[in-house]
């Protein structure tokens, strides 16, 4: 794999990342909140495959098993923060994340 | 694949200059704020859609121009990417959130197609199976859970809610997430020259075949290297589990505490009460008395 190929896939990853980044500060929709972090998750993941392709050899395994890791975290923040989302829509019978604005500290 | 001789030339310095990267970083930005959602027409929207896409175009024209090679490879590898990117960008700017969770999940087959093109057929699977099988069809329960009540209420379903429609800070994320894409690009794209791959290159099927195929070779090194964090992984799933099933749990019991006080008005002696009536047990309304008499 060349370096100029690492560097497309790099980019591509990279956009995702700041696309998601974007997302998470504008949207107020608790649950369009978690999919931006989705976004960001798949930008971070093209880059460890990417990488491992890279380096091929045993680092070709090392990148997977990071993305293989990073699915785990993935799951298990969706599966919290979905039902925290429920347990608050609940309360205040909104999505809006500015309704917790007096949260403070 | 390109040449190896193409490797190693200074790539990017001459074309992809850190002045078109901040020029298309700029009128991608001012593109994004005029497509997330505001209080402005819909044809406003179109015309920050169109500008994004002329940036994105643009900068792709140049990448492709640069590497010079159109075959192959590289034309899966910007249809993967070119449908990657777009998806996401609708994914936070469509005002819909169920529309939002499908187009995320279109981000997510061209990010398993991306896979694909790097050799690691088992981590697309992998991300298909997790992400849009099963991340993706919670997340849509909990949208359709989270907004039936809503429309409801409201009675106003196909307008969607106030904070979809209108998005917070647009100018300002837009700068800030634009100015981070642009550092990173051109990190990527001009500081990156200096890289070399550790191993010498091999072929992705000559790695895989040494370890046996890929799903094998994967394996082995998950339960011999990772065992621990494998471990680790596997008690944070159950640990997540309980907690959500607790957090969930938590709700309920409230929800019933807090309906369980009845408010009585009705003063407990009526002002015409008869003098003869009994009252009536069973009953927690103490107006309602029988007239043996009558």
């Amino acid at each position: 794999m060349t370096l100029f190929v690492l560097q497309r896939y790099l980019a591509v990853g990279a956009i995702l990342f700041c696309i998601g980044l974007i997302g998470f500060m504008t949207r107020r929709n608790l649950i369009v909140l978690f999919l931006s972090t989705e976004l960001m998750f798949q930008g971070i993941a093209v880059n460890f495959i990417a990488f491992g392709r890279f380096h091929m050899g045993a680092a070709f395994f090392h990148g997977q098993a990071f993305v293989v890791f990073l699915l785990v975290i993935a799951a298990t923040e969706a599966s919290l923060a979905l039902g925290l989302v429920v347990l608050l829509f609940r309360r205040k019978n909104t999505l809006d994340a500015d309704a917790w604005r007096d949260l403070k500290g | 694949m390109l040449s190896p001789t193409f490797t190693f030339s200074p790539l990017a310095a001459a074309v992809l200059s850190p002045v078109t990267i901040l020029v298309l970083c700029v009128v991608a930005g001012v593109g994004t704020i005029l497509l997330l959602p505001g209080k402005r027409e819909t044809s406003i929207r179109w015309i920050g859609g169109l500008v994004l896409l002329a940036a994105l175009l643009i900068f792709i024209a140049i990448i492709v121009r640069e590497g010079a090679a159109m075959r192959g490879e590289a034309v899966y590898f910007w249809l993967f990417s070119g449908i990657a990117v777009i998806s996401a960008i609708r994914v936070i700017s469509h005002a819909k959130p169920v529309y939002s969770a499908l187009y995320f999940v279109l981000t997510v087959l061209a990010v398993a197609g991306l896979f694909v093109l790097l050799w690691t057929e088992f981590m697309a699977a992998a991300l298909i199976l997790i992400y849009a099988g099963a991340i993706l069809v919670t997340y849509v329960f909990v949208i359709m859970l989270a907004s039936q009540a809503h429309s409801g209420a409201t009675g106003k379903a196909t307008e969607g809610a106030e904070y979809d429609r209108v998005s917070r800070e647009p100018t300002l994320a837009a700068a800030v997430g634009f100015t981070l894409m642009g550092v990173l690009l051109f990190v990527i794209f001009d500081k990156a020259e200096g890289m070399v791959p550790a191993t010498p290159e091999k072929t992705p099927a000559q790695a895989i075949s040494e370890g046996g195929g890929s799903v094998r070779a994967l394996g082995a090194y998950l339960f011999n290297d990772q065992l621990l964090t494998l471990e680790l992984a596997g008690v944070l799933l159950t640990v997540s589990m309980v907690g959500a099933v607790i957090i969930a749990k938590r709700y309920v019991d409230e929800g019933e505490t807090e309906t369980q006080p009845e408010v009585i008005v009705t003063p407990a002696t009526p002002l015409d009460d008869n003098p003869h009536s009994i009252p009536v047990f069973g009953t927690r309304n103490p107006v309602a008395k029988a007239y043996p008499e009558n």
